[in-house]
């Protein structure tokens, strides 16, 4: 691929195209360029007089309780309305008198209250908690000051978090001075005096600050830019009839898409260049503060490093955007893409916020992930070169091979002439469910990833079920509906050979040994922090719900009703357009992306694609039911026991592999056709 | 006897759609071109027209037998066709964004035509079309007839020796009609080899020196038009293309 005259031509018509189209130059340039200083500026704004209410405020409070003698002394110096003395950072309080304090603070009469507790009436309360028995056991029969406030509002947490520091305070004097008057024979402030000794630098501390964003920042910058222009010059092109016209010239494919990177690249470093330029414009302005050492760490020689660093973070952006432009049939469809694209490009900057992470692990080999620490480690100023080199031609690598794919799709038939397209959309039904099912599947991910936030029970049991017997049961009927499917097609509701039954029982131990397998291995990329792998297994094994109820919920239902959504439909609507074997990535890899946690993941996509495998070799969805049942309960009950299943052995992981590879040819020599493959009876996933 | 500058052998498409598993577009096409000469590509809508002259122009591949254009072969020397041929049809478009005398420097550059003479060709070119009154407006800012006008130029910027008519006036009024007949028919008279794709019975009697019949994807007979009657002793090119294509149906 070597620049010619025609990549330069072509590179000289998509900016100039851009240059004068007002709307692109509005949404890629002016928008963000003044959308942001706007926005900066607006929100300090906001927070700075935000901050001058709330040092101005008086904190109402009301003093409650069996027990408030004792606490009402504590409390007299508090500094009132009228205090004129205290500076501007402390607080001030007033007392109000409330019949009903709770109430009270509900309705925003008092921001918190605090109840004075005798001993008696403090030890009831941890006696009836069983958490703090340890509490109760060291309690020393002392009055109780318990301090009730909201923290859903930013002015009782503010409040509340004041008293309990005055609280500590009078609590501190009063042990201090009780303890002189006793006789200690020194100021009780001086016992065991400590001191700490930050030796990291001012450029240390703000590098790693700064670097831990740094990388998403400007790639998102870059996306936010680059996107409007690699939507238009591709998709935007099929649409409009241009890209056929530049097809039939004499310029080559790779030719057309070296252009056409070199003008997203430019656009995206363009305008990642201005808004670095704004933003150290507002830094200067003081809009922003990030402390003294921001300039240390941002020199201009390592500003010129950090710049060539991101030049192929700039090619990757933009060879990923074209292939998304360049597979999508219209603007319209390209637009839709974008945001899974744009959180999949961000996802890997994300690294430099995994604890202890550093370019000496297995993270040198991820594209833009090792880039991210890379930039890190060069804002800190502790750059291992060699491995900062390797990095960049590690995310290099990547960004060509962005790029062949955009040549290859620009060599794809379908993609540039749209051939059939137009017959399914006419059609409706079947036809068309096949070319929109993975686009309904982006859409149904949405919407789990909002309901997933915005949804919540506190009864394991209820979030199981409204998770898998509504979403997952409700998202292939809404389809089968849509699109005049027929059920028994769409879920390949067929019965399989007697044979494969034994293939299942026999696969789905294996599977998760090999699943562990591979969670092991990918935990050597990316490290999953052990807190979050018992915090997981622990909210999946809630002490108060039988064991058997969990097994129904988190296995027996799953197990049937998400293969109706990824082993039924979307099965039935890929199986048709691609090869076996890219319909089982296809399929485990977004089965994998509906487990939301990173590090669950590898192991479920490759759940997905074993189960995908089944079905098509059984031509039934029913093995697939059980197989996924198997593997939950079994997951469930190791978890439960504690027993671990390989035990980090490579003998028993060897073994697992041999198993699942019998398992497999069990069920291949009892197949049967499931309908309508491209290549037969998926011989491309031959055993 | 020299080679014709457009010839094809056998060549055949198949398609995989969705809903009707393979679809076989193109059928062993044979057909053969030279200088001087408008070759007339007559056929229904969805006879294999467009299929053929995108295989032509190397925008598909063939799946079956060869093509060439200037000798060149299109699956082998994809870049030297599409450098010896223009290509023009109702879904090529122009660049909204630039003007006409852009467009037609831009197109002569990326045709590799000699870049020292590009500015000499689009001043023929603005003459030559008649486009010297909005040379320098916006195309997106032009009526159709402008435009057609601007893609007929473009589609000869780089002054190949091959032309691809692929139903050009099929979106165009009677008039716009007539002149794209009239710019095509002195093209042919500067020599080029021009094929020329339509439907329109009439379009083909008056413009084609040789005319074929395609339909469902094979082509039934190429002659002239005296040739056609003599064959068939019908006179008109409808009698001629329905006693080919369904023989049962009296026009």
């Amino acid at each position: 691929m070597k620049p010619s005259q025609a990549v330069g031509t072509i590179y000289r018509l998509e900016l100039r195209s851009l240059l004068r189209d007002p709307r692109t130059l509005l949404v890629s340039i002016v928008l963000p360029v003044v959308l942001m200083p706007l926005l900066l500026i607006v929100s300090n704004r906001v927070e700075r007089g935000r901050e001058a209410r709330e040092q101005a405020r008086t904190f109402k409070y009301a003093l409650v309780g069996t027990d408030t003698a004792f606490f009402r002394d504590l409390l007299a110096d508090l500094p009132g309305p009228d205090a004129e003395d205290a500076d501007s950072a402390s607080a001030k309080f007033e007392r109000v008198e409330v019949d009903d304090p709770e109430e009270a603070l509900e309705d925003r009469r008092v921001d918190f209250f605090v109840e004075g507790m005798s001993p008696e009436e403090w030890r009831s309360v941890l006696s009836e908690d069983t958490t703090r028995a340890d509490e109760l056991e060291e309690f020393n029969d002392t009055p109780v000051a318990r301090v009730h406030y909201r923290s859903n509002r930013a002015t009782s947490n503010r409040g509340s978090s004041a008293i309990r520091d005055r609280l500590s305070g009078v609590r501190r004097e009063l042990r201090d001075s009780t303890l002189v008057t006793a006789g200690f024979p020194i100021d009780p402030a001086d016992l065991a005096a400590m001191d700490t000794a930050n030796v990291a630098s001012e450029r240390e501390v703000s590098g790693a600050r700064l670097g831990r964003m740094l990388t998403m920042f400007v790639l998102l910058l870059m996306v936010m830019g680059g996107s409007v222009m690699a939507t238009d010059t591709l998709a935007g092109e099929k649409e409009r009839g241009t890209l056929v016209t530049l097809l039939t010239t004499a310029a080559a494919r790779t030719e057309i898409i070296w252009a056409k990177t070199l003008a997203v690249v430019t656009l995206a470093i363009a305008i990642a260049l201005v808004q670095v330029v704004n933003l150290w414009v507002y830094l200067g302005l003081g809009l922003i503060d990030v402390g003294s050492g921001f300039a240390a760490s941002i020199t201009p020689a390592t500003s010129g490093i950090l710049l060539v660093l991101y030049l192929p973070v700039a090619a990757l952006a933009a060879g990923v955007l074209l292939v998304t432009s360049a597979y999508a049939k219209s603007y319209k469809e390209a637009q839709l893409f974008l945001t899974p694209v744009i959180l999949g490009l961000t996802l890997p900057t994300l690294a430099p916020f995994l604890p202890e992470v550093t370019l000496s692990s297995a993270i040198i080999l991820v594209p833009l992930a090792n880039l991210s620490i890379a930039a890190r480690d060069v804002l800190v100023g502790q750059a291992n070169w060699f491995a900062v080199a390797v990095a960049w031609v590690v995310t290099g690598a990547a960004a060509a091979y962005a790029m062949r794919l955009a040549v290859g799709a620009l060599q794809d038939e379908n993609l540039v002439t749209g051939a059939d397209s137009d017959r399914a959309e006419f059609l409706g039904g079947p036809a068309l469910f096949r070319k929109r099912v993975l686009r309904w599947f982006v859409v149904f991910w949405a919407v789990k990833v909002l309901i997933d936030m915005n949804v919540a029970f506190d009864d394991l049991r209820i979030t199981a079920l409204f998770n898998v017997g509504v979403v997952f049961l409700a998202a292939p009927m809404i389809m089968i509906w849509r699109f005049r499917l027929d059920p028994r097609e769409a879920l390949a509701l067929r019965a399989p050979k007697p044979g494969v039954w034994v293939g299942v029982v026999l696969g789905a131990p294996a599977g998760l040994i090999v699943a562990t397998l591979v969670f092991q291995l990918a935990d050597l990329v990316i490290p999953v922090p052990r807190e979050l792998l018992e915090n997981f297994g622990q909210a999946l094994m809630p002490d108060d719900i039988p064991f058997w109820q969990i097994v129904l919920v988190l296995s027996v239902i799953p197990g049937i009703v998400e293969e109706l959504s990824f082993r039924g439909v979307l099965l039935h609507g890929v199986a048709s357009r691609f090869r076996p074997l890219a319909t089982c990535l296809i399929v485990g890899g977004i089965f994998g992306f509906f487990h939301f946690q990173i590090f669950r993941i590898p192991g479920t996509a490759l759940l997905g694609v074993v189960l995908a495998a089944v079905t098509l070799w059984s031509g039934s969805i029913f093995p697939a039911m059980l197989w996924h049942t198997l593997n939950n309960a079994l997951a469930l009950y190791l978890g439960s026991t504690g027993v671990e299943l390989a035990q980090d052995s490579w003998l028993v992981y060897a073994g697992g592999v041999v198993a699942l590879a019998l398992a497999f040819r069990i069920i291949w020599m009892n197949r049967t056709p499931y309908p309508g493959l491209r290549d037969g009876l998926a011989e491309g996933v031959d055993p | 006897m020299t080679t014709p500058r457009v010839r094809t052998e056998g060549l055949s498409k198949v398609f995989y759609d969705d809903g009707r598993g393979e679809v076989v577009a193109v059928d062993h096409v044979d057909i053969a071109c030279d200088g001087g000469e408008i070759l007339g590509l007559l056929g229904a809508n969805g006879a294999g027209k467009t299929t053929t002259l995108r295989m032509l122009s190397t925008v598909l591949a063939p799946t079956h037998g060869k093509a060439w254009v200037m000798g060149h072969e299109v699956r082998e020397e994809p870049q030297d066709v599409r450098l010896s041929l223009g290509f023009y049809s109702a879904s090529t478009a122009l660049y909204p964004k630039i003007t006409p005398r852009e467009t037609l420097a831009f197109f002569a550059r990326v045709n590799r035509y000699p870049a020292d003479r590009v500015a000499e060709r689009v001043e023929y070119l603005v003459d030559r079309f008649g486009l010297g009154e909005y040379a320098d407006s916006r195309v997106e800012k032009l009526s159709s007839g402008m435009k057609q006008k601007v893609s007929i130029a473009r589609t000869v910027a780089h002054d190949p020796p091959v032309l691809i008519f692929d139903e050009p006036t099929v979106a165009l009024d009677v008039l716009n009609a007539i002149e794209l007949r009239n710019i095509i028919a002195q093209l042919r008279d500067d020599g080029k080899a021009i094929i020329f794709s339509t439907h329109v019975m009439s379009e083909a009697e008056q413009l084609c020196d040789r005319i074929a019949i395609i339909h469902e994807g094979r082509i039934l007979a190429t002659d002239t038009l005296d040739g056609l009657r003599q064959a068939t002793g019908c006179h008109y090119l409808e009698e001629i293309f329905v006693h080919y294509a369904q023989p049962t149906v009296t026009p």
